[in-house]
């Protein structure tokens, strides 16, 4: 008996996309992208109005972008040349928005359970019990979002994105406007379940701190076109951007900061 | 007080409200989520009752249903007579008549929802239809309790359309506004305030409902 050994391929999401946007208030760009996104965390750091958001609504199919191509292992989300566009319910692509978007008519396990409407009920119930705890929220499963505190509503949207399973996670700033330690409790959760599930995520941050935590993979955005760093970050990591139109990267004062911080 | 036109008028208002609701849900859906260039055409068509004279309307209304007109026609291939001068001809001219009654606050719902809400739904794998009755309709019920009493109350008061469609027919087409004319014209006008007393009461009482609620409890929901 010969025994055949399975390569198994990562999931991985190609993204070749051109998309004209407007972010409120300034010129008009184009998204011009392509990367190959691995599993594990990648950042897509930059300013606000550098396409961000935008290339995250066309890669969960929200947007639909003007040309080019989105793959995730060889299944095509979008393809302009075939006129091809797979609706979002079929990508199995889980989104947390910055504003969360918790239906604030249902409760917490109802919220969570909102995804898993395809599977049979104790299938569902097996999946919210497990999830629940991973995340700390079990305590508040009766609870509707407006009862709940900004962490615990950031536990509630994780949880409920992930319930699903997805095989792409797509993180919109999910971590503003929280404390530093809340921040890394989230963060932690998400790397554990990261850990056990390998998937892509785009974690999508304006904020330099996040960036060093998580920084597996950091890609720069500005203007909507990509500059990029790889792991680790330091010493070559941006110090700052500037707002708006042709922010530059002082290159000078990130090297002197590496230095000053010893590792 | 004449107890028929009371009942007939109640009964109108309950049939057309019910009706307009099932038809107002999916015209105001298309037009407050589609993006068309020629929405406003649409949108103009809609609010047209609101501006056109009811005698107008009621005039085209009686050319359509009677017996030369395309739905008097059809009617009268089904049932043997039109529909001019019948309570279904009122409901129909009705219809028409509140439509922009109901349409217009459930577009105004609709489109104060975060769209965001809708992207969720959508992305955590539901389809329109599971979005429509799971997130939208819930999230939307002031507008749809607006939609239904106004126009229940508009179709209450109706008087130029059933005028012109209805014929004025005792117990069949004769609703209360046509009473209250008619009893002045009879010169009898304690029977007349005795029932535009009762439409003036009810019209306030709804109007009351729908003001109140439009600021309560619902507004945390609709906040965005």
């Amino acid at each position: 008996m010969v025994a055949v050994a399975r390569e198994v391929t990562p999931p991985m999401l190609f993204v070749d996309i051109r998309k004209q946007f407007r972010a409120t208030g300034s010129r008009p760009f184009l998204l011009d992208i392509r990367e190959t996104f691995a599993p594990g965390f990648t950042v897509l750091f930059g300013p606000s109005g550098a396409g961000k958001s935008t290339l995250l609504d066309c890669i969960s199919g929200l947007l639909r972008p003007d040309t080019g191509v989105i793959k995730f292992n060889n299944e095509a989300f979008f393809d302009s040349a075939l006129h091809l566009s797979l609706s979002p319910q079929l990508r199995r692509t889980a989104y947390v928005f910055q504003s969360l978007a918790l239906f604030p008519h249902l409760s917490v396990d109802e919220n969570v359970a909102y995804g898993l409407s395809a599977l049979s009920s104790p299938e569902q119930q097996e999946r919210v019990e497990r999830i629940l705890p991973a995340f700390h929220i079990e305590a508040l499963r009766r609870r509707k979002p407006g009862e709940l505190s900004g962490g615990e509503k950031q536990r509630v949207a994780l949880a409920r994105s992930l319930v699903t399973q997805p095989q792409l996670l797509l993180l919109d700033e999910p971590l503003t406007g929280l404390d530093a330690a809340l921040r890394q409790a989230i963060l932690q959760d998400l790397r554990a379940w990261n850990a056990a599930n390998r998937i892509p995520i785009l974690y999508v941050t304006h904020n330099r701190e996040e960036v060093d935590a998580i920084g597996e993979r950091v890609v720069a955005l500005i203007n909507g076109r990509v500059q990029e760093w790889r792991s680790p970050c330091r010493p070559r990591c941006p110090a700052e951007y500037g707002a708006g139109a042709g922010g530059r990267v002082r290159e000078s004062v990130a090297r002197a900061r590496g230095r000053a911080a010893p590792r | 007080m004449n107890l028929d036109a009371l009942l007939l008028s109640f009964r109108l208002a309950a049939v057309v409200s019910a009706t307009l609701l099932i038809l107002a849900l999916p015209l105001a859906y298309w037009l407050a989520f589609t993006r068309w260039r020629g929405k406003f055409l649409l949108e103009s068509v809609v609010a047209l009752p609101l501006v056109l004279p009811p005698t107008v309307l009621g005039f085209y209304a009686l050319i359509a249903l009677g017996p030369r007109g395309p739905l008097g026609r059809l009617w009268q291939f089904l049932f043997g007579h039109t529909l001019a001068f019948t309570f279904a001809g009122l409901v129909i001219a009705s219809l028409v008549y509140s439509l922009p009654f109901a349409v217009q606050p459930l577009i105004a719902s609709f489109e104060s929802l975060d769209r965001r809400l809708l992207d969720a739904s959508s992305i955590l794998g539901a389809s329109r239809t599971r979005t429509f009755f799971r997130i939208i309709l819930p999230l939307s019920w002031p507008g749809v309790i607006t939609a239904v009493v106004l126009s229940f109350a508009h179709t209450l008061g109706e008087f130029g359309v059933v005028l012109m469609v209805g014929g004025n027919l005792p117990g069949v087409t004769r609703t209360v506004s046509i009473d209250i004319y008619d009893r002045v014209q009879a010169l009898d006008f304690a029977a007349a305030n005795r029932m535009a007393f009762l439409l003036l009461f009810i019209s306030f009482i709804v109007l009351a409902v729908v003001y109140g609620m439009n600021r309560r409890v619902w507004s945390p929901w609709l906040a965005k």
